[in-house]
């Protein structure tokens, strides 16, 4: 499995109407070695900010995130190219008009031939069932089946990592299934952030984010318990308002 | 996003004598109907390009409903453009303008509808090749095309929810409420596009 590496990561971001940078991940140390990691936390606790350091989509402030030795930063091409992310809105991840132009798309830099890259193309749809819809408008195809072709589009040129930041938020409960069993039979190291506990159950290891520190770093079933604690401590049930 | 008026016509597989004729043909003809439309100042030849266009388009055997899904979004947009050009400066020329940017949506659509994206991109890489000695990257000009084709009907669709959405607060009178939303969604857009673009390593400079 391939390794990613954090080494002391803060990410901070201006904000107009504070005086100080605004800290999204504090201090962050880790070494990611298994073939699945689970991220879960509250929104804005700072999950999307540590998927993103992986592929040099955000750059650290302070510190340096590696992918099997490679800088995000010095090397974001080569590391962009090992490593590929799966955004939650399949819209914003597909850009062209039906399925296996997207996926050709990506496969520009890498088949140069015309009838080389559809063989590929085609081959990386058939691999999810998707090759009777290659020719569909994307805006004709099923969330389910949208996020599917996201995940062709990217493993189709072969990353040895792949990034997930809540692919399974718009789903339903049928498609969300049908993601967990994909997920499951690829080869990939999988580093994912979910609101799906269910999900996270099956990873390898799982990291708790809470106000950009992760707060716990083991395993699924412990890390799920230990977030739900922290997630409900102090909520108390909402009474009748007032009349 | 419930509704993707398309500006061009979306591909239809065929093989028509349209679907035949080689790319650089086509892109020619989009040139020159293009050049044409600030050459030509009578507005009947413009009726007979226009008329010979969708005869060529139908040819393709994409049918009629397709080439009427191409112009359906302008219309209104034709429609207020005849008027004020016909206030303006006569009947004559509101015609001509009109029917202009008509022969130009129908020429590109006949583009669009008889050649796959991707051998459209080809084409594209292959034309902007001979740059490359000053620092063009083919590819580069491929996927600015590529993102166009697909940001229209993104832009269009996001109209028609904006539009929704005004008429459902009652807004649908307010040019602010239908146009600052499009504008917002429509960088946001780009943002994300962009951000998608990177993920994949797309748009990166040739290694």
């Amino acid at each position: 499995m391939p390794k990613v590496t954090f080494d002391g990561v803060s990410v901070a971001v201006a904000v107009d109407h504070l005086p100080e940078p605004k800290m999204l991940l504090q201090d962050v140390s880790l070494e990611l070695t298994e073939a699945r990691v689970g991220v879960i936390g509250a929104n804005g606790s700072g999950k999307s900010t540590l998927l993103r350091l992986v592929n040099g989509l955000v750059q650290p402030s302070e510190g340096h995130v590696a992918v099997d030795g490679q800088d995000t930063v010095r090397a974001v091409r080569s590391v962009r190219r090992a490593v590929g992310f799966v955004f939650t809105d399949p819209l914003s991840q597909l850009v062209m008009p039906t399925g296996r132009e997207d996926v050709e798309l990506s496969l520009r830099r890498t088949a140069r031939n015309g009838a080389e890259r559809r063989r590929l193309a085609d081959a990386a749809l058939d691999r999810f069932g998707l090759l009777p819809l290659a020719d569909q408008s994307i805006y004709e195809l099923s969330g389910g089946e949208r996020q599917l072709l996201a995940l062709a589009a990217v493993l189709a040129v072969d990353p040895a990592v792949l990034v997930l930041d809540e692919p399974s938020t718009l789903l339903d409960l049928r498609n969300r299934e049908l993601l967990r069993r994909t997920l499951t039979g690829l080869d990939q190291q999988i580093i994912m952030s979910t609101h799906d506990l269910d999900l996270v159950l099956g990873m390898d290891r799982v990291l708790v984010i809470d106000q950009g520190a992760v707060v716990f770093d083991g395993q699924a079933a412990t890390a799920v318990a230990f977030y739900r604690e922290l997630c409900l401590a102090g909520l108390e049930t909402p009474g009748p308002g007032p009349r | 996003m419930k509704d993707h008026g398309f500006l061009l016509a979306t591909y239809a597989p065929g093989t028509s004598l349209v679907h035949r004729t080689p790319l650089a043909v086509k892109f020619l003809l989009v040139f020159a109907c293009g050049v044409a439309s600030f050459v030509v100042a009578d507005w009947r030849w413009s009726a007979v390009a226009l008329a010979a266009l969708a005869a060529l388009f139908l040819l393709s055997g994409a049918g009629f409903r397709r080439l009427w899904r191409a112009v359906r979004a302008l219309v209104p947009v034709l429609l207020v453009i005849g008027l004020f050009q016909g206030w303006q400066l006569g009947a004559p020329t509101a015609a001509r303008i009109v029917l202009n940017i008509l022969v130009c949506v129908v020429a590109a659509s006949i583009l669009t509808v008889s050649t796959p994206v991707q051998r459209l991109l080809d084409g594209v890489v292959a034309a902007v090749r001979p740059l490359q000695r000053f620092g063009a990257d083919p590819e580069r000009f491929a996927l600015t095309i590529g993102i166009m084709l697909r940001s229209i009907p993104y832009i269009a669709g996001t109209f028609a929810d904006v539009r929704d959405s005004a008429k459902a607060r009652g807004l649908e009178r307010n040019p602010r409420a239908l146009v600052l939303p499009v504008f917002i969604s429509s960088v946001a857009y780009a943002r994300r596009t962009g951000e998608a673009l990177a993920a994949r390593g797309l748009g990166d400079a040739e290694d």
